[in-house]
Formats: structure tokens, sequence, C-alpha cells
């Protein structure tokens, strides 16, 4: 099972290669619109790699839902445990 | 029947996805790499990656395949680089038709649009209704008409061509066809040209595409529309649904076009969108009232009323908050 720091770096990673923010540059705090820069379709574009690289299953509502940092980590934690 | 949906993680092809499976098909699903997954995955849809500009990706895609069902013809993100529209649909296409012959796929349906539909003497255009060369009215009718030709001149295997009008459903998550009711529900006035907007419900042109890939006799070309519309008079309904100020009057047919152009070469230079695009403006301002009853005939189509196609996306849109959920609305 992946370490929750793992899991983390991973989400941070997949971030850094979709907005070209330097990984260490991204905060828990960011938001994807505001403040990564990611329009809603990049939105989407980022959770379906999300679901890919860690092979889990999210509901489109679940993911729309997603407006930050701090929220993909949670939905991350939540489907991986 | 073994069936594969190339754009099937796209607004139409996930329609069309729900149908199929409704109807207990099993569809394989197109998608590329960057599609996004997420409703094919939570459909546990059987999936493989597809490159249109790959052969190699498409043979092997539709190897034991028998219909191939062609929902990604391009679709440019703006109408500023026509001869780049025109080389990257044309060459996607024939990679798609030479794929199709080379793996044996007994019949291709290929998702076309009403834009390839001419003004009729009699008042309602049909499938008869055609243009006699590139329409000349903006870069997405003339690129539809060149793909839809290079189609219909296919040999190899049976092609059959459907054109369905302004899709409104659920899984419009790029918010195209759909724009409008978005932006009544966020109250958003954007100037818009007059003209007529034919509209069908995403669902009901789903269906009319499966059916023309699954039934042993149909027309080889059909139109999919549920209704014409006046485009000002829509968007007043609109905006009364949502509870919004009426609309401003239509802006010209020449001052839309100036307009979407220039918000378009905005968007490509800064990046974003643009409040108004030049193929929305040309659909308008160029659309014509359509008749659909060869498609309801022979494909059995029940086209639905506006009302109940607007309350499904409504209630999808709300949920996926691409339109503020109904406890957020004062």
């Amino acid at each position: 099972m992946m370490h929750q720091h793992d899991q983390e770096d991973r989400v941070r990673q997949i971030l850094s290669d979709l907005t070209a923010v330097p990984v260490a540059e991204i905060k828990i705090g960011d938001r994807l619109r505001e403040d990564l820069g990611l329009d809603s379709v990049g939105s989407m574009e980022l959770l379906s790699m999300l679901a890919e690289e860690f092979d889990i299953d999210v509901e489109m509502e679940e993911a729309a839902a997603v407006a930050d940092v701090a929220g993909l980590m949670a939905l991350a934690r939540r489907h991986l445990e | 029947m073994n069936a594969l949906v190339l754009g099937a993680g796209g607004f139409l092809g996930l329609n069309l996805v729900d149908e199929m499976r409704a109807e207990g098909l099993d569809p394989l699903c197109a998608r590329r790499t960057r599609t996004n997954v997420i409703p094919l995955r939570s459909r546990r849809a059987r999936m493989v990656h597809v490159d249109l500009d790959e052969p190699d990706s498409l043979v092997a895609a539709m190897a034991g395949v028998d219909v191939v069902f062609h929902a990604a013809g391009h679709y440019p993100r703006h109408s500023q680089d026509g001869f780049g529209a025109m080389e990257v649909g044309l060459r996607q296409l024939e990679n798609v038709l030479d794929a199709a012959a080379a793996a044996d796929v007994r019949r291709l349906v290929y998702v076309s649009s009403t834009a390839t539909v001419a003004a009729s003497p009699r008042g309602l255009s049909d499938e008869s209704d055609t243009f006699a060369g590139a329409p000349g009215l903006g870069v997405y009718h003339d690129l539809k008409w060149y793909m839809e030709r290079r189609a219909t001149r296919e040999r190899r295997f049976e092609v059959r061509v459907a054109c369905p009008g302004a899709c409104v459903g659920p899984w419009d998550l790029r918010v195209g066809t759909s724009a409008l009711v978005v932006a009544a529900a966020h109250n958003l006035d954007v100037p818009h040209p007059d003209g007529i907007v034919a509209v069908v419900d995403a669902a009901d042109a789903a269906r009319g595409i499966l059916r023309l890939g699954t039934l042993a006799d149909a027309p080889a070309r059909v139109l999919l529309v549920g209704g014409n519309h006046r485009l000002h008079a829509l968007r007043t309904a609109l905006a009364e649904r949502y509870g919004g100020p009426p609309p401003s009057p239509p802006i010209g047919a020449a001052e839309a076009i100036a307009l979407a152009d220039a918000e378009e070469r905005r968007a490509l230079r800064e990046g974003g969108r643009g409040r108004l695009s030049r193929e929305i403006v040309d659909l308008i301002v160029h659309g014509v009232p359509i008749d659909a009853s060869l498609s309801a005939r022979t494909l059995g189509l029940a086209y639905a009323p506006l009302a109940d196609t607007l309350d499904r996306f409504d209630a999808w849109a709300r949920r996926m908050r691409i339109i503020p959920p109904l406890e957020n609305v004062a």
C-alpha cells in the first residue's frame, strides 16, 4: 500500500506536469483555478490522471467538487484507504 | 455486434455509450491519452488508447470490430486557421477510413453536423438540401462539408452519416452547445446575433446514431433535430427559466462575426476561452430550420420536447456544479 506522503508526492508531481508549476511551489492551500491556473477542463484532466495513476474510481460529482490541492489529497486518501 | 466508439469520452460519445449499454451492447471505447476517463471508468467501460494521428493505434483498436461509430471528427478550437483545421480534419478522417478498411470493418457511422445542410426554397430543409460545393460560410462549415464529402465517397465499406443539430443534455463537460443554458443560469448576457438554432436532445441524437449503426435498413444520411428555435426567443425563455433579466437585443451578423473573431484572437494570445466563438456565430447566422422526419420515421425516434431536455440537462449540470446548485440559488 502506498504511504500517505508518497501519495501526496505523486499528486504534486501530476499537478506539476499539468500546470508547469514546480513541485516545490505547490502548496496544500493552493486553489486549482485561481492559484494554479487550471480551468474546468484542466481540472477534470487532472482528476482523470489521478484516477488512472492510483487506479481509483471516482464519480464525476465527487471530482467536480474538488477545488484545491487539499481537496485532491483528501480525495486520493479516501479512495486509497 | 462488436462496436468501437471513437470519441467515447466526449459529450456525444458518452451519451452514445449509455444508449448502447441500455441496449445490452458493450462497446469498446476509444480514448486519447489526455481524455477525461472518469465517466468511462465509472461506467466500467472497456477502453483502448487511440490517437487519430497514429494509424497503427486505429487499426489495432478496430480488430474484430463490425461497426465503428466515429464521434471524434475534428472540431477546431477556433476559426482563425482554416487551412490548419482542414489539414488536421481530413488527415485524421483519412486515417480512420484507412484503418476501418484494413480491419475489415463492415460499417462506419460518421457523425457530421447540420452545418452541411443548405437552405431550402420549401422552408424546412431536409436530407435533400445539400451544398453543391464548400459552403463558404466559415471555417467550421467548410471543414464539416469537406469531411462529410470524404466520408460519403468511401467505397471500401458502408458509411452512414448522422447530422445532429446543437446537442443539449448531460455530459457536456466542456460546456459546448449547452453554453447558452449555462450563461442564462449564471445571468450572463453575452452578445449574440439572431438566427435559427436546430436543437436536439443528446440522448435522442445518440439513439439515432446507434440505430444508424445497428439497423439493417437505414438511410445513408440523416438529420437529427428535435426542434427549430429562434435564438433570441430561446435566450429570452432561458432567462425567464433561471429568473434572470431578459437578454440584450441581438447584434447584427457582421458585428457578431467581428466580435467572435476578436475574442478568438484574444484567447489565442492570452489563453482561455473567448466569450463568443466564430463557429457558433456562423451556425446561428446561417442556421436553417430543419425537418428531421426522415430520421424519426426510419430510425423510430421520438424527439424529446425542449422543456424535457432542459430539465434533464439542468439536473445533471447542478450535480456537476456547472450551474449553481439549487441550495445556492436565492
